[in-house]
C-alpha cells in the first residue's frame, strides 16, 4: 500500500515535471525539466552555504534547485523507495557506511567524470565499488569527548592524554563532584568500535569470499571491557543508545553531566539547548585518548557522500550540481562555513579550526579513524535490531561475553553476506 | 448482535401463512431477478474486499515466491525462486520460537480478557444505576484510547529511569527497583504488553456481555433463585448456555485480534530485547521492513494467515453445525 501511495506521488511528481518541461522548454539541450531535487540530511549543511551554492548554480544553468531536508531516523526506507521510483530525487546525500550497499542495487548513477578529482583516500573507499565511483565524498566527521570546563575545574580533574589518565579524571570527578562523570549509554556502538580498533580488532573480517562477524575475539572483548569500565561511571541504562533519548538535547542540557562523547552537530545542539534555557555552555573538547600520549584512540570516521539517482529526472543537471558542490571552491566554502568542524573531502581543501574548538579536537583524531567493513551488506547489520547493540547490553549486564559474542557474530555473518 | 437473532425463537408458522396473500401481488417482481437480488446487494461489499484485500493478498503471495530485497526493488527485476522463502522460514529456528511465543501470548491474553471481561460484565449488570454509569464510562474510555498513545504511556510508566512503576515498587519497600529495566527480557516485555492489551480489550467483552444480559428475561433469574440455585450455579447452568453464542464469537474475535496484535508489541520494545518478544506479525515486519527482505516477510505473513485460518476453521465448523441444528 505504501508503495502504491508513493507510486501515486511519484506519478504526480512526474506529471508536474512534464508540465514544467512544457513551459520551460526554450532552453533547448537535453535537460528534461527546469528544476532538480536534492535530498540533504538534517544538520549536514549550513543554510547559508546551501543558499549561496544554489543561487550560483541557478545563475549559471537557469535551473532551480529544491533542497529537501531528511531526518536520519528511518532514512534507509526512504532512500530505497526514492531510488525505486522515477523522478523522485536527483541528487541525494547518503551516509558513508551505506553508499556501497546502494551502489550495488544499481540505484546510483556512475560518476566517471569525477573519478580523477583529488578525493580524501579514506572517504573515497566508501564511495567506490570495484574502482567505479558511485558517489562523491562530501564531508567526514568523528566523535570527541565534550566536557564541562567548570565542573572539571571545580573537581580538580585534568584533561587526559591516555586511557589511564582518563579513568583517573573520571574517578576524581566521581569523588569531588555531584555531576555524572561521563554520560555513556550502553549501546553507543561506534564508540565501542573505536576501542576495539585500538586493540587491532574490528566488527567483521573477510572470510573466504564473504565476511564473518569478529566480535568473539580477544580484541573485541578487550575493547568492550574498556567500554564497560567507562560505562560504570555513567548512570545511563545499558539498553539505550545515544540517540534515544537524544543525549545532546534531552540529557546534557537537563542534568549535571561532566562529560560525554559526541559529534559536532550534537555539541552545537547541546549549546543551543542550554542557551535556550537561559544558561551558558562552557564546553571544552579533547580527542578520545589512546594507550599512550602519542597514540590517540580510534574513532569512527562518520561522514556523507553525494550521489545521483539512477532514475534522476534530469541527470545532466544533477551531475552538474554534484560536481559544483564538491568542487575545490565550494568544498572549501563548505569547510569554512562549518568553522573547520568537518574533515574535508578533498586533499586540496584545508580546514583551519579555531583553538579550543570542537573542530580542533576532531581533526586531531581524524588520522586514526576507522570505518566499518565497506561491504554491500553492512547496512543490513546496522538496521534494528542491531546485533552489536544487543551484545553490548548483554556484556554490560554481566552475561558471558564470548557466548553472547558468538551469537552476535553468526547474526552479523548472516546479514553482512546478504546483498 | 447476531447473538440475539440466534437466540430469538424460530418464527411461528402463522407468519408463513400471512405471507399467502402477499405472494399473489409479488410474483412479477420475484421472477425478474430470480434470486439475483441478494448477490447484487452483496456485490459492493465483495468488490471492495477484493479490491482492497484480495489484491494485496494476491501480491503478497506473488512476492513470497520471489527473491525480493532492496536490490530487486530498486533495479525492478523479478527473481522467481519458487518455495525457497518458505523453506528458509520453516528451517529458521526463530520462526518456530515466534510461533510458540505467539500462541502462548495469545492464549494468556484471551483467557485473561474473557475472565475479567465476563466478571466486569456481570458486575455491570448487578450494579446500581449510578455506579454502572461510572464503570461503563471508564470502560469506554479505556476502549476508545488510540493504540500508539496507550503504548507510549505504558512505556513511560515502566521507564527504567523515570518510570512510575519503579517509583511505586521503591515506595512499597521492595529493593532492587532503583533502575529496574522492565523491558530487560522478552517475558517481562510481553507481560507488560499483556497488561496493556487486556486493559484495552476487556471493555468490548464486558459491555457486550452486559448488553446480552439485559435481554435475559428476569423471570428466569427469579425462577432459578426460587429453586435455591446459588449465583455460581445460575452462571454455569443458566447464563452460560443462554449466552453461549456470545461467548463463542467473542472468544474467536479476541483470538484473531490478539494473534495479529502488532502495534502494541512493536511500539513497546520493537520486538526486543534481542528479538525475544517477537510474535509472528512483528517478525514479519522486522524481517521485511527492517531487513529489506520483502520476499521472506511475505512468506511469514502467508504462513501466519494459514495458521490463523486453520485455527479459525474450528470456529466455522461449530457455526455450521449450529446452523444445521437450528434448521
Amino acid at each position: 500500500m505504501k508503495r502504491k501511495l508513493i507510486a501515486a506521488i511519484g506519478v504526480a511528481t512526474m506529471a508536474a515535471t512534464v508540465a514544467a518541461c512544457g513551459s520551460g522548454d526554450d532552453g533547448g539541450g537535453g535537460g528534461s525539466s527546469d528544476a532538480i531535487t536534492v535530498w540533504l540530511m538534517d544538520g549536514s549543511a549550513p543554510e547559508e552555504w546551501v543558499d549561496e551554492l544554489n543561487a550560483a548554480f541557478e545563475a549559471e544553468h537557469g535551473i532551480t534547485v529544491n533542497v529537501e531536508i531528511q531526518q536520519w531516523d528511518g532514512i534507509q526506507d526512504r532512500v530505497t523507495t526514492a531510488l525505486s521510483e522515477d523522478g523522485t530525487v536527483d541528487v541525494l546525500e547518503i551516509g558513508n557506511t551505506q553508499t556501497v550497499g546502494y551502489a550495488n542495487t544499481g540505484g546510483l548513477a556512475e560518476l566517471g567524470d569525477l573519478a580523477g578529482e583529488p578525493w580524501n583516500e579514506a572517504m573515497l573507499e566508501s564511495a567506490e565499488v570495484d574502482d567505479t565511483l558511485y558517489a562523491a565524498p562530501w564531508y567526514g566527521a568523528n566523535r570527541v569527548v565534550i566536557y564541562d570546563k567548570g565542573i572539571w575545574e571545580e573537581a580538580g580533574a585534568e584533561v587526559p592524554t591516555t586511557r589511564e589518565e582518563w579513568i583517573t579524571a573520571l574517578e576524581t570527578l566521581r569523588e569531588n563532584s555531584d555531576a555524572e562523570p561521563i554520560y555513556l549509554p550502553g549501546q553507543s556502538y561506534y564508540v565501542m568500535g573505536g576501542f576495539v580498533a585500538d586493540e587491532g580488532g574490528s566488527f567483521a573480517v573477510e572470510d573466504g569470499d564473504g565476511w564473518a562477524g569478529a566480535l568473539a575475539t580477544p580484541e573485541a572483548q578487550a575493547g568492550m571491557e574498556f567500554y564497560g569500565e567507562l560505562q560504570e561511571f555513567s548512570t545511563a541504562p545499558a539498553e539505550i543508545d545515544e540517540a534515544e533519548p537524544q543525549q545532546s538535547v534531552d540529557i546534557v542540557p537537563n542534568g549535571e553531566v561532566a562529560s560525554w562523547i559526541g559529534l559536532g552537530w550534537e555539541a552545537a545542539g547541546a549549546v543551543a539547548a542550554i542557551e535556550e534555557q537561559g544558561g551558558e555552555a562552557d564546553f571544552g573538547y579533547f580527542p578520545i585518548p589512546g594507550e599512550t600520549p602519542d597514540q590517540l584512540g580510534h574513532v569512527f570516521l562518520g561522514g556523507s557522500n553525494l550521489a545521483v539517482s539512477g532514475r534522476a529526472g534530469n541527470s545532466e543537471m544533477a551531475n552538474e550540481w554534484l560536481a559544483m558542490a564538491t568542487s575545490q571552491e565550494w568544498a572549501q566554502k563548505f569547510v569554512d562555513a562549518n568553522g573547520g568542524g568537518v574533515v574535508p573531502n578533498r586533499t586540496d581543501v584545508t580546514a583551519t579550526p579555531e583553538e579550543g574548538s570542537f573542530a580542533e579536537a576532531m581533526v586531531a583524531s581524524a588520522d586514526v579513524g576507522y570505518l566499518p567493513p565497506l561491504t554491500t551488506g553492512w547496512a543490513n547489520v546496522e538496521t534494528d535490531p542491531n546485533p552489536i547493540k544487543e551484545l553490548m547490553t548483554k556484556a554490560l549486564n554481566g552475561e558471558d561475553y564470548q557466548a553472547a559474542a558468538g551469537e552476535a557474530d553468526s547474526e552479523i555473518t548472516d546479514r553482512i553476506n546478504r546483498e | 448482535m447476531t447473538v440475539h437473532i440466534e437466540e430469538a425463537p424460530a418464527p411461528p408458522p402463522p407468519v408463513e401463512g400471512t405471507r399467502g396473500p402477499g405472494e399473489n401481488r409479488r410474483p412479477p417482481r420475484r421472477r425478474v431477478p430470480s434470486g439475483l437480488v441478494p448477490y447484487l446487494l452483496l456485490a459492493p461489499a465483495v468488490t471492495a474486499i477484493l479490491a482492497v484485500l484480495g489484491y494485496a493478498l494476491f501480491r503478497n503471495v506473488l512476492i513470497s515466491l520471489q527473491e525480493f530485497g532492496r536490490k530487486q526493488l530498486i533495479s525492478r527485476t523479478t527473481e522467481w525462486t519458487g518455495l525457497d522463502n518458505y523453506k528458509a522460514v520453516l528451517q529458521n529456528e526463530r520462526f518456530w520460537d515466534s510461533l510458540v511465543r505467539t500462541f502462548l501470548f495469545m492464549a494468556a491474553n484471551v483467557v485473561l480478557i474473557m475472565i475479567i471481561g465476563t466478571l466486569l460484565g456481570l458486575l455491570l449488570n448487578a450494579l446500581g444505576k449510578k455506579m454502572r454509569l461510572v464503570l461503563a464510562i471508564s470502560l469506554v474510555a479505556a476502549w476508545a484510547m488510540p493504540v500508539i498513545a496507550t503504548t507510549t504511556v505504558f512505556r513511560w510508566l515502566f521507564d527504567t529511569q523515570f518510570g512510575v512503576a519503579n517509583w511505586l515498587m521503591r515506595t512499597l519497600g521492595f529493593s532492587g527497583y532503583d533502575q529496574h529495566n522492565w523491558f530487560g527480557s522478552g517475558f517481562s516485555t510481553l507481560t507488560i504488553v499483556t497488561l496493556l492489551i487486556v486493559w484495552t480489550s476487556v471493555p468490548f467483552v464486558a459491555l457486550n456481555l452486559y448488553a446480552g444480559l439485559t435481554t435475559v428475561s428476569g423471570e428466569i433469574w427469579e425462577a432459578a433463585r426460587m429453586d435455591g440455585a446459588s449465583s455460581t450455579r445460575i452462571f454455569w447452568s443458566i447464563l452460560l448456555p443462554i449466552m453461549r453464542p456470545f461467548f463463542m464469537i467473542t472468544t474467536f474475535l479476541e483470538i484473531i485480534w490478539v494473534f495479529k496484535a502488532f502495534a502494541q508489541i512493536y511500539a513497546m520494545n520493537g520486538g526486543g530485547p534481542d528479538r525475544q518478544s517477537e510474535t509472528l506479525p512483528v517478525m514479519a515486519y522486522v524481517e521485511g521492513m527492517g531487513q529489506n527482505q520483502y520476499g521472506m516477510a511475505a512468506a511469514i505473513s502467508v504462513l501466519t494467515l494459514v495458521i490463523l485460518m486453520i485455527a479459525m476453521s474450528f470456529y466455522f465448523r461449530l457455526i455450521l453445525k449450529q446452523e444445521k441444528e437450528n434448521s
